[in-house]
């Protein structure tokens, strides 16, 4: 314990135990992506708490595909999300991000990219890699098209808790469940019609 | 094709769906995590749609339309068994119900997907994929807090052993048991509550909790033939309040 008439060095923290951080109280993050249609490109949708990767699966399910269609879901611990620089204006995230060196490895990584700021990542393609670094630029040199992209993503495939083929059923109703889109009550007509009736 | 008897199992099923769709409704804004609520909610949804399926194949039968089915019967004429219209108590008890009952209820639809019914086979057929994700769900939860914390494998393991009676009352024979499995609609309680039994053996035994003696469990029978618990007519009260002011409100 430091000692010091000044009360603020008395308080400050003893520096030369290394403890860890303090563990999660709460419930992480993982994050989600859905591929809307058979075909479309995964994108992703946001996050949901949950105490690990399976229960996060079925927590995300209802969470983000309630609605319209869906044909597939995954999720990933947010901590194996790899995410590049941000970049703005005329400034391609590929050209910022440097040469890795090769480590020969050969994980499949996911790789995600944002063109327009304020919208979703989107699926740009897989690529093999040792490391997310390395995925980046591996994805760099066979995704990049020139084309502006202001953030990129990489994923470990093996992070994420697919669906299965099987599994693409749970979203066979799902296009029915039509009481659960706002739009389908017409709420609109309906206090148009009870005002007219009103004021008649 | 014997009519009674397939009408006696497709209202069975739909009240089943009908009041734990509506038992499980009431969790809605109140579920323990704000994803779980959603999901909880959803599929009470899912279970009033289908139980909505099964009303439709029985006014095809020449029953009433659905809303008068649904909501203009008392207690005594519901066939529900009587698991589903007890009342919620702490979130333990719902998931362990939604657990004892959704395995049952898959496994009978999986049963029906080769039904000598045809609209009901297709209906089986359908859901599947609704069903499926119900008993991921449900498994998912159990082997979750069944290896959790002593306080979350203790509150399992107590709404287990009270739910456990009532559960085994799924499996009420049917008057026409002979009939369903003779004409080839269904193969029957008995068989049903055989490959219950497994399914829950198999996912309890991921998990820290006890089943209790099959053998020493008495069921509680009656549901099937109207007799209810007290739980039941205020239920029904509730879920009939608007329809009874006003049979053609929209909303």
């Amino acid at each position: 314990m430091l000692k010091s008439l000044d009360p603020r060095v008395t308080r400050l923290p003893v520096v030369e135990i290394a403890k860890p951080k303090a563990q999660l109280d709460q419930f992480g993050t993982y994050e989600v992506f859905v591929e809307p249609k058979s075909g479309k490109p995964f994108q992703h949708e946001g996050s949901v708490h949950a105490p690990n990767l399976e229960m996060a699966y079925i927590l995300a399910k209802e969470t983000f595909t309630r609605r319209f269609t869906c044909s597939s879901l995954y999720v990933v611990d947010t901590r194996d999300v790899y995410v590049s620089s941000m970049t703005e204006g005329e400034q391609n995230v590929f050209d910022l991000i440097e040469q890795s060196e090769s480590t020969n490895g050969t994980s499949d990584f996911e790789i995600y990219q944002l063109i327009k700021r304020g919208k979703q990542h989107v699926f740009l393609g897989s690529v093999k890699a040792g490391t997310p670094q390395e995925a980046m630029a591996t994805a760099k040199t066979k995704l990049n098209t020139g084309k502006i992209v202001y953030n990129i993503w990489a994923i470990e495939a093996n992070k994420i808790r697919f669906t299965t083929e099987e599994e693409k059923e749970y979203w066979i109703t799902l296009p029915e469940k039509k009481f659960r889109d706002a739009s389908n009550y017409k709420g609109g007509d309906k206090l148009k019609r009870f005002l007219e009736k009103v004021n008649s | 094709m014997n009519n009674q008897a397939l009408k006696e199992l497709l209202y069975k099923m739909a009240d089943d769906q009908l009041i734990l769709g509506h038992r499980n409704s009431e969790w809605t804004g109140m579920g323990p995590l704000l994803e779980e609520d959603i999901a909880f909610s959803s599929m009470a949804q899912d279970k009033i749609g289908q139980s909505l399926a099964l009303y439709t194949l029985l006014q095809e039968l020449g029953e009433r339309d659905p809303d008068t089915v649904a909501f203009t019967r008392s207690a005594n004429q519901f066939h529900n068994c009587q698991l589903v219209e007890l009342p919620n108590q702490e979130y333990d008890f719902s998931l362990i119900r939604h657990f004892l009952f959704d395995t049952a209820e898959a496994l009978r639809f999986e049963m029906l997907s080769e039904s000598s019914y045809e609209p009901l086979a297709q209906l089986a057929r359908k859901i599947r994929g609704e069903l499926r994700y119900h008993t991921l769900h449900a498994n998912t939860w159990i082997k979750q807090l069944g290896t959790a914390t002593p306080e979350s494998i203790e509150r399992l393991q107590k709404s287990l052993e009270y739910a456990m009676p009532f559960a085994l009352g799924i499996f009420e024979p049917s008057p026409y048991e002979n009939e369903l499995i003779s004409s080839n609609i269904f193969l029957g309680e008995e068989n049903l509550k055989k490959r219950w039994m497994e399914k829950v053996e198999s996912v309890i035994s991921q998990t820290n909790l006890n089943l209790p003696d099959w053998n020493l469990v008495k069921p509680e029978l009656g549901g099937r033939l109207g007799t209810h618990t007290a739980h039941l007519q205020p239920l029904l009260d509730e879920m009939s309040e608007v329809f009874k002011i006003d049979p053609t409100a929209e909303w």
